[in-house]
């Protein structure tokens, strides 16, 4: 069984980041980047299908700049085995980004395609969603757990109010939850072997797709920034407060 | 700024250091900071949890140092020794004992690869790969000397007081070492001794490989320390200690030979200091940015800004020079054996201040053991002796930058 597994390079989720003071985005100038953590998770599913015996060839693919090979390449050190860098150094929409991956799939025919469930920095969650709409592929997204029985995969998904379980053919296209699982530390031996893994590159072009943005970005700006809290001097004071000034009395 | 500028960097020692800080922040940090007393648990075998050398293993940081024909990793030669730099730096930042324990399997791992014949190197290597708690160790301080030894200039009178005689097909080992990082819990030792007491120190001591359990080897104590107290260092009596003749690795210039582990390990030593350093910083950068006196933050007091500063400055200036003399040992530079003299004591006096603003700026706090700055302060103190001490690293500095004169024998001028 052949996976392919899509990876996004974004800035790190333990630094905070600063919106331009035009507005026009996020200032991701000297800011510490890093795969999406539910890509990491996907990643890691991947491999452990792998390992289980089930994979026998997984494919990495990211769509962005120059610098996204690094990405690619931390997916290979944790156990991918080749890499596709379909470069753009401008945004690319989740549309886009599923049309490069239909393209991609259409070259590829992997039999599971896994996805991060969302990319932390723009919160989209679209682009697993449109691939499997692309393809005519079934869809089991939110998944926490995935079961190979022969042509067809069980995927446990996590929904409001509980689990729901899905049975679907193969191919099929999965959006990793958090719980799915703990991926792994790419280790150091695995890091200098990964240097010798191919990774190809590509542009949308080469796919005919056109990446030009759809959506025009008003304006990015932070959150209000919260106001130091006051030290009541006694219940009275509080219950006052609250029906007073907080209004939720 | 504080940490290693990933321009620098070549890609896979970004994701090196990536995944050594994750380990660290996710796994080492965490332990230290709620398990404060377990450094003063006195059987040291049940001081560090054997999950945190298991983690360690996970990410392959316990075997660098292991060629890949044994199943090890070849690290870009070029560039080796500034990588061992980079991850132990980066390992030290969590604790600098994990990280003792940790490259002294690099560093007699350089040895071996170099010295040790192939028959013992695949006996040995694949026994260091397989199991997580495989320790190296290097024997070469005595009860009666070590890096001062090199001081009285090569003489018969300064060789080692431990010595090797052949016997047969064997040699036996008789004497003492002591102050031996690891030495408490290793598996196999790297011994030096003397084997001929008419020459000088250079020209007659001789290195073997002598495994934990051999007769005649007894390791007598653990040696508890003020710092790294996560890394076990012990004392060890040959008596009669009979080793088969390939266990020899170096005939007679076993010190002259070992001079690539001696230049990387000073750079490692400076390097796991820098880490020290900068896990002082990052603490009281957060502590001073949160803690509020007299109504405001503690860094919006000029005072404490100002030591802040010499915190960062001193911090940067420790890496440049130890970038530089890492580079030089890479290099095969001729001056790489002062440099690198240099980048040890110079870190350690520089990352000592450091520490001792830490501790100041943390007021009370920093004194007191379950805050984790008081632990940073003896563990950077340990570095101002460990592989030799400041003095000693001075005057090899002077005996290197002058051999015709300050390098010749102190005895009365001809």
């Amino acid at each position: 069984m052949k996976v392919v597994v899509a990876v996004k390079r974004v800035a790190d989720p333990n630094v905070k980041v600063r919106a331009l003071a035009d507005g026009s985005g996020v200032d991701l100038a000297n800011v510490k980047m890093t795969m999406n953590p539910f890509d990491e998770i996907a990643v890691e599913e991947a491999v452990r299908l792998k390992e289980a015996g089930h994979a026998t060839e997984i494919v990495v693919v990211s769509v962005g700049p120059e610098k996204s090979a690094e990405t690619l390449r931390t997916a290979l050190a944790m156990g991918a085995d080749r890499g596709l860098l379909v470069r753009s150094d401008a945004v690319v929409e989740p549309l886009a980004v599923a049309k490069i991956l239909k393209a991609v799939a259409e070259t590829e025919k992997p039999d599971l395609i896994i996805v991060g469930k969302q990319a932390i920095d723009d919160d989209a969650n679209q682009t697993g969603q449109m691939l499997a709409a692309l393809l005519g592929w079934g869809q089991g997204t939110f998944a926490s757990k995935i079961a190979i029985g022969g042509a067809a995969i069980e995927v446990t998904r996590e929904v409001d109010g509980g689990l729901q379980t899905v049975n679907l053919p193969l191919p099929a296209l999965v959006t990793a939850d958090l719980r799915l699982n703990e991926p792994r530390y790419a280790s150091l031996p695995n890091i200098m072997k990964a240097k010798k893994k191919p990774i190809d590159e590509k542009t949308p072009a080469d796919y005919g797709v056109a990446v030009e943005p759809r959506l025009t970005v008003v304006r990015v700006h932070e959150p209000a920034t919260r106001k130091a809290g006051i030290k009541v001097g006694s219940v009275a004071e509080l219950v006052d407060k609250l029906r007073t000034e907080a209004g939720v009395l | 700024m504080i940490h290693a500028d990933d321009g620098i960097l070549s890609q896979e020692q970004r994701l090196m250091r990536d995944s050594c800080r994750s380990f660290v922040d996710d796994v080492v940090t965490p332990f230290i900071r709620s398990n404060w007393q377990r450094e003063w648990d006195m059987s040291p075998g049940e001081r560090l949890p054997s999950a945190i050398l298991e983690g360690a293993e996970a990410i392959g940081v316990r075997t660098l140092g292991v060629p890949e024909e044994f199943g090890g990793i070849d690290l870009e030669k070029e560039t080796e020794v500034r990588t061992f730099a980079l991850i132990s730096e980066e390992i030290a930042r969590g604790d600098s004992g994990l990280a003792d324990k940790l490259v002294q399997n690099w560093k007699v791992s350089i040895v071996l690869r170099q010295f040790a014949p192939k028959h013992l190197q695949e006996k040995w290597f694949p026994r260091l790969l397989e199991d997580p708690k495989f320790l190296l160790a290097h024997c070469l301080t005595e009860p009666r000397g070590a890096s001062d030894r090199w001081l009285p200039y090569n003489v018969p009178e300064a060789s080692m007081h431990t010595k090797a005689v052949l016997d047969g097909d064997h040699w036996v080992i008789n004497g003492r070492k002591q102050f031996i990082s690891n030495g408490f819990d290793a598996s196999l030792y790297v011994v030096y001794a003397n084997t001929d007491p008419s020459v000088g120190m250079l020209q007659g001591t001789s290195s073997f490989l002598v495994p934990r359990g051999t007769p005649g080897l007894t390791i007598t104590k653990c040696n508890e320390t003020m710092g790294c107290r996560f890394m076990n260092n012990g004392e060890l009596v040959f008596e009669d200690c009979r080793v088969p003749a390939d266990h020899l690795l170096v005939k007679s210039t076993a010190l002259a030979s070992a001079g690539q582990y001696f230049r990387a390990g000073k750079i490692i030593q400076a390097a796991k200091n820098l880490g020290v350093g900068v896990a002082c910083f990052e603490r009281t950068a957060d502590y001073v940015q949160n803690y509020v006196q007299g109504g405001r933050i503690l860094i919006k007091h000029q005072a404490v800004a100002l030591r802040l500063a010499d915190m960062a400055t001193r911090i940067e200036a420790v890496r440049s020079l130890v970038e530089r003399a890492a580079k030089a040992v890479d290099e095969a530079h001729p001056d790489a054996d002062i440099l690198c003299n240099m980048a040890k004591v110079y870190a350690s006096e520089e990352i000592m201040k450091v520490a001792t603003h830490a501790l100041e700026l943390h007021g009370g706090n920093g004194a007191m053991l379950e805050f984790g700055i008081e632990k940073l302060f003896r563990d950077a103190a340990i570095f101002l002796h460990m592989d030799a001490t400041v003095d000693v690293s001075r005057m090899k500095i002077i005996k290197n930058m002058f051999p015709a004169t300050a390098g010749k024998y102190a005895g009365p001028e001809s």
